[in-house]
């Protein structure tokens, strides 16, 4: 299994440092990306999606964030140890990322042509020429219709779909082996959102690159994965296949997520509560930081002796130790 | 409405809508960006004032109200929206926010203001000290609860939701609706609840209108809808709809966008991106209007020649 493995995440913590206090943003995250799969992280605002794909792509600015201990293992290198000039050649051409709203990920002021083009010029090494066709191609694989008229639009004639779509031509022009995907289709509407999902998922077999697909939506995760990590607060809670964790969920914060996901039905359902909202990162609670708003907690759950860590209870499918117990 | 002069042509953002809601229904009302659900939620208490058309509620045609009228009418009406950061006035506490509409309509005391604000934080599930503090302290899901707070503290008898949940966190999500469910309940309200998610409508609306390019194509009531439904888009927003457990593998996605208002096509609005359109759907003696197919089904008359 081991081999096929082409990134690995060996306790990633990244902590700011806010005025005297330490928000632990995310706190020990250990996961592998299979080459050629999706894995998918979901987990609600404040819980450490994206700063674990921006650490990832090492985007957070050195002066707020820590990215200590940890590893991130591509190409049996350890991206936190990587000069920046080194991570710049990784950075868009072997890892790139789209993010959640395209409208203003993309710089309003630059025509498609110059936006596409410039990694390929900078990856790649082409001249400005060649870059252009290639962003033609990327236009047309993406199924942007009439992608060399399309080509010298600015980001404002476009729709939001047509805006994504043209993200995704620009994170694959370099044919990257990793493509990040933050909430890639939280901003558009559910027609649109199918069409992109399809995209992506189309794309993925032409093209043989691994996806991370960042996500709130347990929906969107049985459409587009083939594992998945809940995250809560900082924390792993749960790591598995995608139909074992739906259909076999192990820590109660997975649970509950499922029993509340909204399920199109013939008759009303009734409404399943979670009660309580994530609590701050600059203060989380002590022992299991799900227990304040854990369904059962035990005794245990809160005692200073529990630490946050996955133990693995069947092949493949990881749980945080203090829920399996 | 004239802008600047510059007026080039009519947006029809609805278009020859009509509906009722019985008292202490649910109605949801689903549709994609640009479908023109928002435009009819204001334009039925005549926030936007409809080009033409009757409004009839509790049997008076509205439209002929005048604006002092109108003004009585308003505290019958109200509105919780969507973004709770983008609808709560920063500078002002949020005693000063629920209690704005008692002031206005209610010529009650200030002792009276303050128990009624007392008790309709407690309402939405919020403290008496909560009062005290501004937006910006609350996070989403508490501020969508201030926003209930302040449409409900005028008792008033129909609420329009506009996307109410649409912001906020799956957990916060359940906790909102539950609570609407509640207070419709303890309020005796009859409800227009706006979304663009099917899974939200699927759980809270009595009874669904679907709308596209300022038309209904599709009202039946809830589980009516979602078991048969009968027109390509209603079925294609349900299959469509991402889903955990989903039984149906088949999917019809819609290709391309949402046409332009501004220019929408000529016969059947949606035959743009229809799965299967049918020759006469492009015709131009094709005209968009409900029939009733079954007992409270109604469907687009043009898709339901071909049921």
């Amino acid at each position: 299994m081991d081999s096929e493995n082409l990134l690995t995440i060996k306790n990633l913590r990244t902590h700011f440092s806010v005025g005297e206090s330490v928000v632990k943003a995310v706190d020990g995250v250990s996961f592998n990306l299979e080459a050629g799969k999706t894995f998918a992280i979901v987990g609600e605002s404040g819980s450490g999606k994206s700063i674990t794909a921006l650490s990832i792509m090492g985007l957070l600015p050195n002066n707020l964030a820590q990215t200590e201990r940890g590893e991130i293992l591509f190409d049996n290198k350890n991206l936190i140890d990587l000069e920046e000039n080194e991570m710049r050649k990784i950075r868009g051409n072997r890892i790139s990322m789209i993010f959640q709203e395209p409208m203003t990920s993309l710089n309003p002021v630059y025509d498609l042509s110059y936006q596409i083009s410039e990694t390929i010029i900078l990856h790649q090494k082409k001249s400005k020429e060649q870059a252009r066709k290639i962003a033609i191609e990327m236009l047309d694989l993406v199924g942007i219709p009439e992608p060399q008229k399309r080509i010298d639009s600015y980001p404002h004639e476009l729709s939001g779909g047509m805006r994504q779509r043209a993200m995704i031509a620009m994170a694959l022009s370099c044919n990257p082996k990793i493509l990040i995907a933050d909430e890639p289709t939280t901003a558009l509407d559910v027609t649109i959102q199918a069409q992109i999902i399809d995209l992506m998922q189309e794309l993925q077999k032409k093209l043989g690159m691994s996806i991370i697909f960042i996500t709130h939506d347990l929906g969107v995760v049985s459409e587009i994965s083939d594992h998945v990590m809940v995250m809560y607060l900082g924390n792993v809670m749960e790591i598995a296949e995608t139909s074992e964790l739906f259909n076999n969920p192990l820590h109660s914060y997975t649970k509950s997520l499922i029993d509340i996901a909204p399920q199109i039905t013939n008759q009303k359902r009734e409404i399943k509560l979670l009660r309580g909202e994530i609590p701050s990162p600059t203060n989380p609670p002590s022992g299991c930081v799900f227990r304040t708003r854990c369904p059962n907690p035990g005794i245990d759950c809160k005692g200073g002796d529990i630490e946050m860590g996955l133990i693995e209870a069947k092949p493949g499918h990881w749980v945080d130790q203090c829920c399996f117990k | 409405m004239d802008f600047f002069n510059n007026k080039t042509g009519d947006v029809k953002a609805v278009e020859n809508v009509s509906f009722e809601i019985p008292e202490g229904e649910i109605l949801g009302l689903v549709g994609e960006s640009g479908s023109g659900k928002s435009t009819l939620g204001r334009a039925i208490i005549r926030l936007i004032e409809p080009t033409e058309g009757k409004i009839y509620y509790k049997n008076k045609n509205i439209i002929e109200f005048s604006d002092g009228e109108m003004r009585k009418l308003r505290k019958d009406f109200q509105i919780i929206f969507q973004d709770p950061y983008a609808s709560l006035d920063p500078r002002k506490k949020v005693f000063d926010i629920i209690s704005q509409g008692l002031k206005v309509h209610e010529k009650i005391d200030k002792n009276s203001i303050n128990l009624k604000v007392e008790e309709i934080i407690q309402d939405v599930g919020l403290q008496k000290e909560h009062l005290n503090r501004y937006p910006h302290e609350f996070s989403g899901g508490q501020r969508q609860r201030i926003g209930i707070a302040r449409a409900l503290v005028l008792n008033p008898k129909f609420i329009i939701a506009d996307e109410p949940v649409s912001a906020l966190d799956v957990t916060i999500q359940a906790q909102i609706l539950n609570l609407i469910l509640e207070l419709k309940k303890k309020y005796s309200l009859t409800i227009l609840f706006i979304s663009h998610d099917l899974s939200v409508i699927n759980q809270i609306a009595d009874r669904v209108m679907v709308m596209y390019l300022g038309h209904l194509v599709e009202v039946a009531n809830t589980s009516k809808l979602f078991s048969n439904p009968q027109h390509p888009y209603t079925k294609s927003l349900i299959e469509t709809a991402p889903q955990i457990f989903r039984k149906n593998k088949k999917k019809t996605i819609l290709k391309g966008d949402i046409p332009s208002p501004i220019n929408p096509p000529s016969g059947c609005v949606f035959r743009t991106r229809c799965p299967n359109p049918g020759i006469d759907c492009k015709g131009g003696d094709v005209e968009m209007a409900l029939v009733e197919i079954e007992p409270g089904h109604w469907v687009d008359q043009c898709c339901a020649k071909n049921i």
